[in-house]
């Protein structure tokens, strides 16, 4: 019995041990390392204008953004739902693109990591996109884009010239979707305990150019070096500041709704 | 010569065998049980359900089997989701062996393999259970160790990896470990009046327990240092004297950043306490219950009731009846400072108010406030449950104005003769519906709710039971003033009232209908009737019952977990068995 009890402290005391780890409040954020590879990753942040919980779930994309690199993580901020629906001075970002891609779903913020629209399987809270960021950042790049703009600035016109260059082999179906963006919007935005007026809104996704599922870039069989080139205009909305406006370009596979590349140009 | 003796020896052993086998089947005891709930959606534009998006129906069903044979215990569960019923998790979508386990118990040791259901004290560090009406399966699989190294003493030591849906459990399965960590836990019980001999046969009750568990899982955060090893323990004391009891348990996490406390890394705390009296025709029980950032999971992104470790008891009054259980408080994990009394009393027969059979009355009390917090001190800014921070600080016996829930209920219940039964309750309750449900900015539920339930027996064989049942909102009902963007939060607010009508011929059928009329709803277009008819017949242990018309939107809870349950049309059936 002695030998028995000297067994069970033996094992129980290894358990509390090595059953705990203290981490140092002062030093809970990890440093930034740079992920190697060309691959890009496309963050839709399906937000509101009356969601209380939607700024600080955009600051935190924001400053995984800010860590992972700019060139790397494009935010496209997308107003869909109740809670973007304008009351009074909150201002309407809403779209039938936008809308489409949230697919019916009823809360904010909710977020789609390198995918077209929430659906089943890639619909995210904030806290949980930190995986998949991080998976589809060390994915092999399959396309790059090459976004050419030009805007007459008398006219408001503005041309875009996509091309997509294939980095591998590849069999699928593949489809673009040009997007305007427009960045540092000033507007009322709920924030918790009130309104903020003067809210900055970032990336704040205006409409695309080619329809919410985009246009056919290639189907069936891709080779490396294949290039293919997709072209759209459209007229810039007066309301629009074209200093602030972008366009985002992404390719994705079709039947999967998965994003596998993505760039993003001034318009300027 | 050699021939005879093979064979004679063959023969020998087939005799032993056979004499074995024959023996240890007679030790053999099967028992289990089988269940199917099938439900077909029909559109129904009356509640707006205007697409079934491809869904016309959903079954769930398990088949449950365990062999004993003295010592020896084995049993399987085998699940299948074809598609899941709405409501329930599409994760649960599949087929297969759900739960299997083999269990070894001579009375000093036991182990077990496999899947394994136990809990440690209340729950508040360990606790594995699966429940089927939430499709809530937390299963551990693994291996314990049960001792008993003298009278009165019990060791335990749990070991495993939980169950996740159908995801794999090995790590060189693809995901597994990305999924949830390993869980590992001991406990101690200790029960003095077996232990010690003197205090055998005394009024004076003592049990003594404690437990740790600890997780590990990979830290994959790219922002934060996740701990991979989070630890909690929990001690426990139980008294009595005479009609008195007394339990109480207190237990402690170490820093567990995850996505339900926001990646904070204060410790958690919990305790739990509870006094009672019993005596004939009179009980109380007044329970206290304070917890503080106590979610403990074995995958630290997990947002929903999903790879829960723990387990946190509701200290709530469990309505059944249709409209009281519509608002059920769920648990929150992240803090809350819970109370509730329960007093019954009988009457006695022979009284003026007892007659002749007494008559039972109840009453509770329960409420339930957030816990207090104050902001900390991060990078020389007062910050309150920022990520990557201790959080917040909270005065272990401050109570925050912010209630959440209350629910004080009295219930009568009497026989008042031979042929009638009668069962009355009021509710007055206060339910925080964004805390608990999550709909922002929707205002709280103040409610009187009140129900009769009638039996009158027409014979030996056959009654009738009625059911009235009302609830009337103090704020929200017809005429209340909304913003149209937010008329979903309002599907099943305002006023409803209830009538059921049962026929039961024992001890086979049963018929009954239902009317579930929500006539108070501020939106008009939401003021309708859950209409439904139910058919049932049971056969010893085998129950087939078919159930037709609307279900409305709401809620089931089982011990403070709760599931949402969208509006439906259709017809549903249930066939369970056990043997």
């Amino acid at each position: 019995m002695k030998k028995l009890s000297i067994i069970i402290a033996a094992a129980a005391l290894m358990l509390l041990v090595g059953g705990c780890d203290k981490i140092d409040i002062n030093n809970t954020h990890k440093p930034f390392e740079p992920i190697s590879g060309g691959k890009t990753v496309l963050i839709k942040d399906f937000t509101g204008v009356r969601c209380v919980n939607c700024p600080a779930a955009a600051d935190y994309v924001h400053e995984l953004q800010h860590r992972l690199g700019e060139d790397r993580i494009m935010v496209l901020s997308v107003h869909a739902g109740f809670l973007a629906q304008p009351v009074g001075q909150f201002p309407d970002f809403l779209t039938e693109e936008g809308t489409l891609w949230y697919n019916d779903n009823s809360s904010n913020p909710l977020f789609a990591v390198d995918y077209v629209s929430l659906m089943d399987g890639n619909t995210l809270y904030v806290e949980q996109i930190d995986t998949p960021v991080s998976e589809a950042l060390s994915e092999p790049r399959l396309f790059s884009i090459d976004i050419w703009n030009t805007y007459d600035e008398d006219s408001r016109r503005l041309t875009v010239e996509n091309t997509f260059t294939c980095e591998g082999d590849s069999e699928g179906k593949y489809y673009a979707t040009v997007c305007l963006v427009e960045d540092s919007i000033v507007g009322w935005q709920t924030i918790p305990g009130g309104v903020d007026r003067e809210y900055v809104f970032r990336n704040v996704f205006r409409g695309t150019l080619n329809g919410a599922a985009g246009e056919l870039v290639s189907n069936g069989s891709v080779f490396f070096d294949d290039s293919f080139v997709v072209t759209n205009s459209m007229e810039l909305d007066t309301i629009y500041n074209a200093d602030q406006c972008y366009i985002l370009t992404y390719i994705y596979d079709y039947e999967s709704g998965k994003v596998l590349q993505t760039a993003m140009e001034k318009i300027k | 010569m050699r021939k005879h003796i093979l064979t004679t020896i063959a023969l020998a052993l087939g005799l032993g065998l056979t004499a074995s086998a024959q023996s240890f089947l007679e030790n053999s005891q099967v028992n289990g049980s089988f269940q199917t709930d099938a439900q077909y959606y029909m559109r129904d534009n009356g509640i707006d359900i205007n697409d079934l998006y491809g869904k016309k129906m959903g079954i769930n069903g398990f088949g449950k089997v365990n062999y004993t044979n003295g010592n020896f215990t084995a049993g399987m569960r085998f699940e299948a989701f074809l598609p899941e019923m709405n409501g329930f998790r599409q994760e649960l979508n599949g087929v297969g062996l759900a739960n299997f386990f083999a269990s070894y118990d001579n009375g000093f040791i036991g182990m077990t393999v496999g899947d394994i259901y136990d809990q440690f004290g209340c729950g508040f560090v360990f606790r594995t259970y699966e429940e089927w009406s939430l499709g809530m399966d937390n299963a551990l699989r693994g291996a314990r160790v049960v001792l008993r190294p003298t009278q009165g003493v019990t060791l335990k030591g749990v070991y495993g990896r939980q169950r996740f849906f159908w995801y794999p459990y090995l790590e060189r399965d693809m995901g597994a470990e990305e999924y949830r960590g390993i869980v590992r836990g001991v406990d101690a019980e200790w029960d003095l009046n077996q232990s010690i001999p003197a205090m055998n046969d005394t009024k004076f009750k003592m049990s003594v327990g404690g437990s740790f568990v600890s997780k590990k899982q990979e830290d994959m955060s790219l922002f934060y240092y996740i701990p991979e090893n989070v630890g909690a323990a929990a001690g426990r004391i139980r008294l009595g004297y005479g009609n008195w009891a007394f339990s109480t348990e207190y237990a402690y996490k170490i820093n567990d950043p995850s996505a339900i406390n926001n990646f904070i890394y204060k410790e958690g705390r919990a305790i739990l306490s509870s006094l009672s009296y019993s005596q004939k025709g009179f009980g109380a029980v007044l329970q206290v219950k304070r917890i503080d950032n106590m979610s403990f999971k074995s995958m630290y992104t997990g947002k929903q009731n999903d790879l829960d470790i723990n387990f946190i008891p509701p200290i709530n009054y469990t309505h059944t009846h249709s409209l009281p259980s519509m608002y059920t408080y769920s648990t929150q994990p992240n803090g809350e400072m819970a109370a509730q009394l329960q007093v019954n009393y009988t009457i006695p027969k022979g009284t003026a108010l007892g007659g002749k059979y007494g008559t039972k009355l109840a009453f509770n009390f329960s409420q339930v406030n957030d816990i207090i917090r104050d902001s900390v001190i991060d990078h020389g800014n007062m910050v309150i449950n920022k990520p990557g921070t201790l959080g917040y600080s909270s005065p272990f016996f401050g109570v925050s104005d912010h209630r959440f829930f209350r629910d004080i209920n009295f219930e009568v219940d009497k026989k008042i003769s031979q042929k009638w039964h009668l069962t009355a309750q009021y509710i007055n309750l206060y339910y925080d519906i964004e805390t608990i449900e999550g709909h922002a900015g929707a205002p709280v539920v103040q409610a009187n709710i009140g129900f009769l339930d009638v039996t009158y027996k027409l014979n030996r064989k056959q009654s009738l039971r009625l059911e009235l049942q009302g609830l009337w909102e103090k704020e929200v009902h017809a005429g209340y003033e909304y913003e149209e963007s937010e008329k979903k939060d309002y599907q099943k607010r305002g006023d409803w009232a209830f009538a059921l009508l049962e026929y039961t011929i024992t001890p086979h059928w049963s018929f009954s209908i239902a009317d579930k009329w929500n006539y108070g709803n501020p939106v008009e277009e939401y003021r309708d009737h859950y209409f439904t008819g139910t058919v049932s017949y049971t056969h010893e242990a085998t129950r087939i019952m078919l159930t037709a018309g609307r279900q409305s939107e709401g809620v089931v809870c089982v011990g403070g977990v709760c599931r949402t349950v969208p509006a439906s049309s259709g017809v549903m059936l249930t066939v369970s068995t056990a043997f």
